[in-house]
C-alpha cells in the first residue's frame, strides 16, 4: 500500500518531486533551526534562571535535525530537472550561476552552521570557553539563512510562509535580542539564590536526621559528570 | 507530618546517580525521537502544501511567469510557436522548466525573451545551452497555461 500510494506520488508529482522535496526541506530547516536558537538562547541562561539537561539535549537534537534537513534541501536539488546544479554549486559560494548572491549567503550559512554545531563533539578539544565563543556565530549563521530564505524561497511572499516564519522567528529574534541587549547575568544574585535554596532543603532535610541534601548532589554530579563524558 | 524513612539504596551516592542517568538518559531518548518525529512532520507537512499549491496551479513560480508571459506577448507569442516545434520533435519540457527560467532570465542578462526561432533550433540541437533553455522555455510556458487554465 506505502509502495503503490509512492508510485502514485511519484507519477503525479512527476519532475516536480525534487523541486518540492527541497522547498519541503528548507522550510523544515528553517522551522528547526529557529527552535534550535530559541532553545539555544534559553540555554544560554540570561532568560531561564536555571540550567536544564533536557534544554541541551533538545537543543542539540534541533540542530542535528536541521543540519539533516539542509543536507536532504541541498542534495533534492541535485536531482532537480531545470536547475541541473553541480555537486558544487550546491555546495560552493558564488558558483552558481542562478540568484548567486542568495545561493551563496545560503551555502555559506549552512556551512557555518554545520561547522559551528558539530564542533560541540570537539569542544574539549578547542576548549570551552573558546568553543562557547565561536558557538556565538552560529546565530549570525541562522540569520544569513533566514536572509536567504527569504530572499531566494520560491514561497518567500506567500502568505502562509510567512505567517509560519513570523511565528518560529519572531521568538527567536526577541530571545536573541535580550540575550544581546539585555543585561548581564546577575551572577553574584543568584549564587545568594542559590545558597539560599540550598540552606532551605538542609532545614528541611535535617527533620530526619540525614544530611540528604550531600548525598542528592553528591549523586547529581556523579550523574551529570557521567553524561556529560 | 513525618518523612518517610530513607532505605540504605536511597542515601548510597552511587545507586542513586546510575539512578538519576538512567532517568536522564531515558528523558534524553524521548526528546531525540519527539524532535525526529517533529521534524518528519514538518517535512511532511510542507511537503503536503508545496503540492497542493503546485497542483492547484496557485505555485508563486508559475504564476509569476504566466504574469510575465501576459506582458511579453507578441514576441513570447513568437518564440512560443518556434520552440514549440522544437518541443514537438523530442524536447520533453517540464513546466517548471518554462517557469524558472523565465525567472533566470531576469537574473542573466537580458535577452532571452527575445530569443527566436533560430535559438529554438539550437535547443534542439544542444540542449545544455542558455539560448536554448530560454527558448525550451517559452514552448513550456505555453504548455504550462494550457494545463494550468
Amino acid at each position: 500500500m506505502l509502495t503503490s500510494a509512492a508510485s502514485i506520488l511519484a507519477t503525479a508529482v512527476g519532475p516536480h518531486l525534487f523541486w518540492i522535496a527541497s522547498r519541503a526541506a528548507g522550510i523544515a530547516a528553517l522551522l528547526l533551526s529557529s527552535l534550535s536558537v530559541c532553545v539555544g538562547v534559553l540555554i544560554g541562561g540570561r532568560v531561564l534562571s536555571t540550567r536544564r539537561p533536557e534544554l541541551r539535549v533538545t537543543h542539540e537534537a534541533l540542530s542535528l535535525a536541521t543540519l539533516a534537513a539542509l543536507v536532504v534541501h541541498g542534495l533534492t536539488l541535485l536531482g532537480d530537472g531545470y536547475l541541473h546544479p553541480s555537486l558544487g554549486d550546491i555546495a560552493i559560494p558564488l558558483l552558481s550561476g542562478y540568484k548567486t548572491l542568495w545561493t551563496s549567503m545560503g551555502i555559506v550559512a549552512f556551512w557555518a552552521l554545520a561547522v559551528l554545531g558539530l564542533s560541540y563533539y570537539a569542544r574539549t578539544r578547542i576548549g570551552v570557553q573558546r568553543w562557547r565563543k565561536l558557538h556565538r556565530f552560529a546565530a549570525l549563521a541562522w540569520i544569513l539563512g533566514l536572509a536567504h530564505s527569504l530572499g531566494e524561497g520560491t514561497d518567500a511572499g506567500q502568505t502562509w510562509f510567512l505567517a509560519m516564519v513570523a511565528v518560529a522567528v519572531v521568538p527567536a529574534l526577541v530571545l536573541l535580542s535580550v540575550r544581546v541587549l539585555g543585561p548581564s547575568r546577575p551572577t553574584r544574585a543568584r549564587g545568594q539564590a542559590d545558597a539560599a535554596g540550598t540552606q532551605s532543603r538542609s532545614r528541611a532535610d535535617t527533620s530526619r536526621g540525614v544530611d540528604v541534601t550531600a548525598v542528592t548532589e553528591t549523586a547529581d554530579t556523579i550523574a551529570r559528570a557521567s553524561v556529560a563524558r | 507530618m513525618t518523612n518517610p524513612p530513607c532505605t540504605a539504596a536511597q542515601l548510597d551516592p552511587r545507586a542513586l546517580a546510575r539512578a538519576k542517568r538512567e532517568a536522564l538518559r531515558r528523558r534524553a531518548r524521548r526528546i531525540r525521537r519527539a524532535v525526529a518525529g517533529l521534524a518528519v512532520t514538518l517535512f511532511l507537512m510542507a511537503f503536503l502544501v508545496v503540492y497542493v499549491q503546485l497542483a492547484s496551479g496557485h505555485d508563486p513560480a508559475l504564476v509569476a511567469n504566466a504574469r510575465k508571459r501576459a506582458a511579453t506577448s507578441s514576441t513570447a507569442k513568437a518564440s512560443a510557436s518556434g520552440a514549440s516545434e522544437a518541443a514537438s520533435a523530442g524536447e520533453a519540457t517540464s513546466a517548471r522548466e518554462a517557469t524558472s527560467t523565465g525567472e533566470a532570465s531576469e537574473s542573466q542578462s537580458g535577452g532571452s525573451t527575445e530569443s527566436s526561432g533560430d535559438e529554438s533550433t539550437s535547443a534542439g540541437e544542444s540542449a545544455e545551452s542558455q539560448s536554448g533553455q530560454s527558448s525550451e522555455s517559452s514552448a513550456g510556458a505555453a504548455a504550462v497555461t494550457t494545463s494550468q487554465s
